[in-house]
């Protein structure tokens, strides 16, 4: 049976954005479809249209040439429409069945065959009568996959699904799909990942600020091509210098542990490595590995045994970040908007916070403000943090401005040391591309860099020598040249 | 001294029936709770129930419409609670704390006329019984039937919430109001209902006092029990057996510290007061200690107001 979903000059307005600008588009079974876009470019806004959690302002949606009434993600389902988010729709407490059965009109036993009928038809294994808390990010995203399955979909929408995932993970996803399509489940891909466009989809459409910019067959288009698109201008691509050796040790971590009292974080066993000047450490891993943690117990926020960590040849495991910071380290936190700013304060009294006994913010107690100004207005500047209204609140800030904004903020003390956690998460390409372009500087300047990431391919483009963390453990040193992306995959999770 | 095996028997029931409305209270205030709903009124919305059955029995003469007239009078100023804080959207712990003020302050009101009037004696069940077996009669039988359905409500709880559909929804809605938006979960209807039960409940609780416990009206009679219900469902880490266990030592320390004053035990008596409240959080922290049961069953959007945006 044909499925034909058309989506009919829709249009949704937030004050101060238009989110979807009379966009048309049209899919049938049988093919896979990209939906393509950066952040804020409103494929989450129309998928999530598609699924009634959102009502449009204008516009029609047709299945098989019904007019569909999407006003709840209820009438979305009754219409088999299924739909995978991006940040999981799970009941972490309750247990993989009670996440099933809870919006299931089916009695428990009934119930239980179906599913294990999917899972045995899609080699998937997951115990269901575990809380979903204890379940891996790849396992949670089964469990949303199945709990469409169950409802036998039309339309199966899966929203950036990838984020979470390993290489391995990732291409057991597309085996899936692949094979939910052949059995004629019509499937939208929200991605921003070009790479995986090209692997996975038979057609493509890009949407830009709201506005849909380009429908096209995969055939036709290259991962440039694409880029261009989905940016609207053409990018250079970066490249790193090549490395050169260096021996003057900068940090030594040394058999550095970290156990948490709170039992859904990872403790950090046995950390061994050192870095030297000029030097760009990567290190990889699947969230949720320790990697928060790592970052807190290198920037302070967690204090360890003095000799655990060896800076500059001072140890300084016992010192809180502030301190650190005196010895020339310098932090860029995952959680820009909660960690590294305070949102509801202005730009310059962010950059206040980062005080050095040496930038003389304070006399006597008191805030120097033209001081501090003067210095926001230069990061801003050397920066290209796209605003000249340093009184902003840092909340109004897009995400690529305020990690520009930090990023100079740490950087503009020119530090030995900077510790980045995912810097670039969830920026559009051309912040990417600026900050790639700044890390790449620093380490040319001969200062060092340690970068947390889940991003394996920024990891490649950036390190000099990678690590991959597994369960709060660091796996050997590798050098950058001799690694490559399968193989961190398989070290990711948890292989040799 | 010779003691009585039925004086023993006659302790551990009123051990028990000074548990009941800590029981009643709580029990309610943890469905509210599931579903992630803080409502500190438990105090108030216990002595509305308290004067509210108290006025109706002495009024109408009928106990049957004061025991639910009590509850309804819960269910109502819950109500207010609930439009509050779901429809309006205003913060949990402020309008939880008025809700107890607005209570205290609107039955002392009302219960200016009912000051000083006797109460009606509440009809207990299985009283033929009561001679049957020392120790054990006592215990059992000769309670009223609001007693009984205490000592059963943990139990339905637990079972209403492991092992019904609707019990599911409740945990769900207060794990992740969220994604149960995005199932089609209505969360504020489930929000509306879980916090109108609390309200019931306590009104029950509070009925009780003022019918069953001491049968007459005393201004801010319930002495802050309700607060103490509040205490155990979070030191219980949201588990009603817990709850039983809880309320049963902060009853029994009650009654024994009486009986300890009232023998002349040298002992300050600020202490022996103090001490229900001490020992319970005590042995209700000792036995919560498993922190990976406590991330289980602690509703993650505790005191949250959800707000679904369009």
């Amino acid at each position: 049976m044909n499925t034909n979903l058309k989506i009919s000059n829709v249009t949704k307005i937030y004050p101060g954005c238009i989110a979807n600008d009379n966009v048309s588009l049209e899919f049938s079974s049988g093919k896979i479809y990209a939906l393509l876009g950066e952040n804020g470019a409103g494929k989450s806004t129309l998928v999530k249209i598609l699924s009634g959690v959102i009502i449009p302002d204008e516009g029609k949606i047709y299945l098989n040439e019904n007019n569909l009434k999407l006003n709840s993600p209820l009438d979305a389902k009754k219409n088999d429409i299924g739909m995978v988010f991006q940040h999981f729709n799970l009941f972490e407490t309750l247990s993989v069945f009670e996440n099933l059965i809870i919006d299931s009109d089916e009695q428990r036993e009934s119930l239980r065959e179906k599913i294990d009928t999917t899972m045995r038809k899609y080699n998937f294994s997951i115990d269901l009568d575990i809380p979903v808390l204890n379940l891996s990010a790849g396992q949670k995203q089964k469990v949303e996959i199945i709990r469409c399955l169950i409802r036998s979909p039309k339309v199966l929408i899966m929203d950036e699904p990838t984020s979470v995932l390993t290489e391995q993970e990732t291409s057991e996803l597309f085996l899936s799909l692949k094979k939910f399509s052949e059995e004629g489940i019509l499937i939208i891909y929200i991605t921003h990942k070009l790479k995986e466009v090209m692997q996975l989809c038979d057609e493509v459409a890009v949407m830009r600020r709201g506005k849909l910019v380009s429908v096209s067959q995969i055939k036709n288009e290259n991962i440039e091509s694409l880029a261009n698109k989905m940016v609207g201008q053409n990018l250079k691509t970066i490249k790193k210098k090549i490395s050169k050796t260096s021996s003057d040790q900068l940090i030594k971590i040394t058999n550095l542990n970290f156990t948490s009292e709170d039992p859904f974080e990872t403790n950090l066993v046995d950390i061994n490595f050192s870095v030297n000047r000029g030097e760009c450490l990567g290190i990889a891993g699947i969230s949720g590995n320790g990697q928060s943690e790592l970052f807190q117990v290198l920037s302070g926020e967690i204090i360890s045994e003095k000799r655990s960590i060896e800076f500059n040849n001072n140890y300084i495991g016992d010192l809180n970040p502030q301190d650190r910071r005196e010895y020339l380290m310098a932090f860029s936190p995952e959680d820009r908007l909660e960690q590294a700013a305070i949102p509801q304060m202005a730009i310059f009294e962010n950059v206040a916070l980062n005080n050095f006994k040496s930038s003389n913010f304070f006399n006597n107690g008191l805030i120097n403000e033209n001081k501090i100004k003067e210095h926001s207005k230069k990061i801003i500047s050397d920066f290209n943090v796209n605003t000249d209204n340093i009184e902003l609140k840092s909340q109004f800030l897009s995400g690529g401005n305020l990690q520009k904004l930090i990023i100079g903020r740490e950087l503009i003390t020119s530090p030995d040391l900077l510790i980045c956690f995912n810097p670039t998460w969830g920026l559009d390409v051309g912040a990417i591309n600026y900050i790639h372009e700044t890390l790449i500087k620093i380490n040319e300047q001969n200062k060092s860099i340690i970068l947390i990431s889940t991003d394996t391919d920024e990891l490649l483009k950036l390190s000099d020598k990678i690590s991959v963390i597994h369960k709060g453990k660091l796996s050997k040193i590798m050098n950058a040249e001799e690694v490559t992306s399968e193989k961190l995959g398989i070290l990711m999770g948890g292989g040799n | 001294m010779i003691v009585d095996i039925n004086f023993i028997g006659l302790i551990i029931a009123s051990i028990m029936a000074s548990a009941v409305p800590l029981i009643l209270a709580s029990c309610g205030e943890l469905i509210t709770e599931r579903s992630g709903v803080l409502n500190l009124g438990v105090e108030g919305m216990m002595i509305i129930g308290a004067i509210s059955g108290f006025a109706l029995m002495t009024v109408t003469g009928s106990l049957i419409i004061a025991v639910f007239g009590a509850m309804l009078a819960g269910v109502l100023i819950s109500t207010i609670f609930a439009f509050l804080t779901q429809t309006l959207i205003t913060n949990h712990v402020a309008t939880g704390l008025a809700l107890t003020i607005f209570g205290i302050g609107i039955s002392a009101m009302i219960g200016k006329n009912f000051v000083g009037i006797p109460g009606k004696e509440f009809p207990v069940l299985f009283e033929g019984l009561k001679d049957t077996m020392p120790l054990i009669s006592p215990i059992l039988f000769g309670h009223s039937i609001v007693f009984y359905f205490a000592f059963a409500l943990p139990f339905i709880t637990s079972y209403f919430l492991k092992k019904t559909k609707i019990g599911l929804i409740v945990r769900a809605v207060g794990d992740s109001p969220e994604s149960a938006s995005n199932q089609g979960i209505n969360v504020r209807l489930v929000r509306y209902a879980c916090i109108l039960y609390g309200g019931a409940m306590c009104g029950l609780a509070g009925a009780y006092l003022s019918m069953i416990y001491t049968p007459q009206w005393i201004e801010n009679m319930t002495g802050g029990r309700g607060w103490i219900a509040l205490a155990l469902v979070v030191f219980s880490t949201w588990n009603p057996i817990k709850i039983l266990i809880g309320a049963m030592i902060f009853g029994g320390l009650t009654i024994i510290q009486f009986h300890m004053q009232a023998i002349g035990v040298r002992i300050p008596v600020q202490f022996l007061t103090a001490l229900p409240y001490i020992v319970t959080i005590i042995v209700l922290v000792v036995i919560s200690r498993d922190s990976r049961k406590i991330r289980l069953s602690t509703p993650s959007s505790l005191g949250k107001s959800f707000h679904k945006d369009n």
